[in-house]
């Protein structure tokens, strides 16, 4: 009878604490998810392992040793910055699994430079990005549809769109390559039929054209690529896909003898990587691509020299590439938003800060930032640079010539815009 | 009125008591946090991937190891149903059982044939194949897959009702109502039927049973659950894509179905919770030996492969059918 009674007892007590623990979790600890006096709490997801990783993998280190910096010189607002990287593997079911896991259970209060066109298009549904009203800053991919205010109204884009860049290199062709037979190699999903539309746009006509699968880059289908622009006779070959996809293109293509012109998307266009990936960066002499910063070697760039200071000391061991400048500029920009948002930083604040002072911030990036209560396009232009034999970059004509335009039927124009000093030592004091 | 009270004592009481699950499930969705409504969810979509493990393997003794594949079937012809026709939500998740159940009709003819390590070879092959066929058709989507937007919660349940709750009201529906149905028809003379032929077929072909038409009718109707938990998981994470539908999936539902008891429906739920908890510890491993973001994404698969093997180790018929034989040993 007795043991009847301290079963029931045990049952009840563990009943009351089930029921307790469901009603505690469903309390809100803080007046703002993911900010404390302490701390300020940001997400990213990325690919750390799988094929479309290197490269992007720096990223979110990158980012985590500026905010390291900017902690050690009191924070935002004596508040620490903590970055949560999730490992999406480059894909979309992923993807969604790990931005739940740091909206859900990581409770941050925004996310930071998520990856990936198909990835995000996936999470800002699924997540309910724009519902919840999470701010998403800086979304390392130029798909244009991101760029409407409608249905991503608090995501903030941070490179020029793909329509924007392939505008930019069509003219470019126009100015240089004309009267050559043209080949591209383009990603079949947004990112690369973003581009293949603004191409179609601006005149531009491929003799030869292949379509590859995100995902199915190898030795092996870059061979079938590699014969159908030898065998179109592709004298400029214009390549629309990531880093991952141009290793073994450029690596086959050396290996058949095969040397066209070749023209580098922005994002596939990483020497480091390349070599990482075993491509000889002799390959990369001559090649041509459009450019967003200045080359990561440029010690005579302020923002380059800073960043380069800050990896020395935050993110010891890593070569500092594109990918590690990319991964800093939008920590320094985050910091900024952050900042403009005020010591007492809400989401609201944050998106209608981004929005109204978003387009003054300082970037390393040449081309003028596009956000404002209309618009959350982030830079909106690009020049066209040479690589060498070391797979550095310096800009074609010998200096900067800014090409910027929209994502639309606007024209491209050679713009005069002077970028924003760094802020002093790197560390933003915007308001 | 007539149907309720024509229907037996036993009916009733199950549908009064499947009411009363769906009643305290609705006032749990209210006090939890989010990230519990997700989980909620995805519980319910395992509950629904392992009664088809159950009724394929516990009851009509054939071994699949290919579920994952069948939910890839119905995940798919739901987003082509929706997407493609842009019917309503109900209409792609019916589209999801007909398609899988016709498809594991066609296989079932097959697999009726073969039997223990060869239809769980044949099995494992579409687990591996089929989900990666999606990869070769433009009008599957490729790697990136395709997009399964049932919408948001109509505007009456108010603004704080959440998408994730909308998927948990939606996925508590199905599951009660699929176990509901699964529940009767292993009761049925069909159950029956089944649990002979996996006795001892046989002494089930000598008492006048078509054995291999109740296999593939049991395999039919396996497929059609699993689809249909696969149509669920694709509202979950609103995609469809072969990454979804992965070997580790179906590895992990054969390991659910055994930690529950491959042959209680009842255990299926407590599979699925142990399915969901799973990458929660594999966190808190990570987290507590400073395995960061890799060790967290594999940990899952590794956990699900060890507790798969003690358990065939320790406990063949899964540690859910042990526990129920002690408490039943215990209570005569």
């Amino acid at each position: 009878m007795i043991r009847k009674t301290r079963r029931k007892g045990t049952w009840l007590a563990a009943t009351v604490l089930a029921v307790g623990s469901l009603f505690a979790t469903s309390l809100p600890a803080y007046a703002e998810t993911g900010v404390t006096s302490k701390e300020i709490k940001l997400g990213i997801t990325l690919p750390l392992t799988g094929a479309a990783s290197p490269g992007y993998n720096k990223i979110g280190n990158a980012m985590n040793a500026y905010f390291k910096y900017v902690n050690d010189n009191g924070g935002v607002y004596g508040r620490k910055v903590t970055l949560i990287q999730k490992n999406d593997e480059y894909s979309p079911q992923l993807s969604i699994a790990k931005t739940n896991e740091l909206v859900l259970k990581d409770k941050v209060f925004a996310l930071v430079g998520p990856l990936g066109t198909a990835n995000y298009t996936s999470v800002h549904k699924s997540v309910g990005i724009a519902k919840r009203g999470i701010p998403s800053l800086f979304l390392n991919t130029g798909f244009s549809g991101f760029g409407s205010k409608k249905t991503y109204p608090t995501s903030f884009m941070v490179l020029p769109s793909y329509a924007m860049e392939a505008k930019i290199i069509a003219q470019f062709l126009k100015e240089n390559h004309a009267g050559k037979k043209l080949g591209i190699v383009y990603q079949n999903d947004e990112f690369g039929i973003d581009g293949m539309g603004a191409f179609k746009a601006a005149g531009t006509k491929f003799d030869v054209s292949v379509a590859y699968t995100s995902g199915t880059q190898s030795a092996a289908t870059a061979q079938t690529w590699v014969s159908q622009l030898a065998a179109g006779g592709a004298q400029v070959v214009v390549f629309f896909g990531v880093t991952s996809a141009t290793a073994p293109l450029l690596a086959v293509a050396a290996g058949a003898k095969y040397a066209p012109q070749w023209i580098l998307g922005s994002v596939g266009a990483d020497p480091l990587t390349l070599r990482a990936l075993g491509v000889p960066l002799a390959v990369l002499n001559g090649a041509q691509t459009p450019a967003g910063n200045p080359s990561p070697n440029d010690t005579s760039d302020e923002y380059v020299k800073q960043f380069q200071e800050v990896n020395a000391k935050y993110n010891a061991g890593t070569a500092f590439d594109d990918y590690v400048l990319q991964g800093m500029n939008i920590a320094l920009m985050t910091v900024q938003g952050l900042r403009a948002a005020g010591s007492n930083p809400t989401r609201k604040k944050l998106i209608s800060a981004m929005e109204t002072k978003g387009s003054s911030f300082a970037s390393v990036a040449y081309s003028p930032l596009g956000f404002s209560k209309t618009s959350n396009v982030g830079h909106t232009g690009y020049y066209m640079a040479v690589m060498d034999a070391n797979g550095d970059r310096k800009p074609f004509g010998g200096k900067v010539k800014l090409y910027t335009t929209d994502s639309g039927s606007g024209p491209v124009v050679v713009s005069t815009f002077k970028r924003p000093a760094m802020p002093a030592k790197g560390l933003p004091s915007n308001s | 009125m007539e149907l309720w009270r024509k229907a037996g004592l036993a009916v009733r009481k199950k549908v009064a008591f499947f009411i009363l699950i769906g009643w305290a499930l609705l006032l749990i969705g209210d006090r939890v946090d989010e990230l519990r409504v997700y989980q909620g969810a995805q519980i319910a979509m395992y509950t629904i991937a392992l009664a088809s493990i159950v009724l394929l393997t516990g009851y009509s003794g054939q071994v699949s190891l290919g579920n994952g594949a069948m939910m890839a079937v119905g995940g798919y012809a739901a987003a082509l149903t929706l997407n493609n026709l842009g019917s309503p939500v109900w209409f792609a998740f019916l589209m999801a059982i007909v398609a899988s159940a016709l498809f594991g009709a066609f296989l079932g003819t097959a697999a009726a044939r073969l039997s223990g390590p060869y239809l769980a070879g044949t099995t494992l092959a579409l687990a591996v194949g089929l989900p990666e066929i999606a990869n070769q058709f433009a009008f599957l989507g490729g790697v990136p897959g395709l997009l399964f937007d049932v919408g948001f919660p109509p505007a009456r349940f108010g603004e704080e009702f959440s998408q994730y709750k909308w998927f948990f009201w939606i996925a508590s529906f199905i599951a009660l109502l699929a176990l509901f149905i699964t529940s009767n028809i292993l009761q049925s003379r069909y159950g029956r039927t089944w649990r002979a032929i996996r006795s001892s077929p046989l002494a089930a072909e000598l008492s006048g049973i078509n054995s291999s038409r109740m296999k593939i009718l049991a395999f039919t109707i396996s497929s059609a659950l699993a689809g249909l938990a696969g149509a669920v998981m694709a509202m979950t994470i609103s995609l469809v894509a072969p990454g979804a539908y992965t070997l580790t999936l179906s590895f992990a539902l054969v390991t659910g179905a055994v930690l529950a008891g491959v042959s209680s429906l009842p255990g299926v739920v407590f599979g699925a919770l142990i399915l969901v908890a799973i990458p929660e510890i594999a966190d808190v491993v990570a987290n507590r030996f400073g395995g960061g973001e890799n060790l967290n994404n594999y940990l899952p698969s590794l956990i699900v492969s060890v507790l798969l093997i003690l358990s065939v180790i320790f406990t063949p018929n899964g540690p859910g059918e042990k526990l129920r034989r002690h408490h039943h040993k215990k209570s005569t």
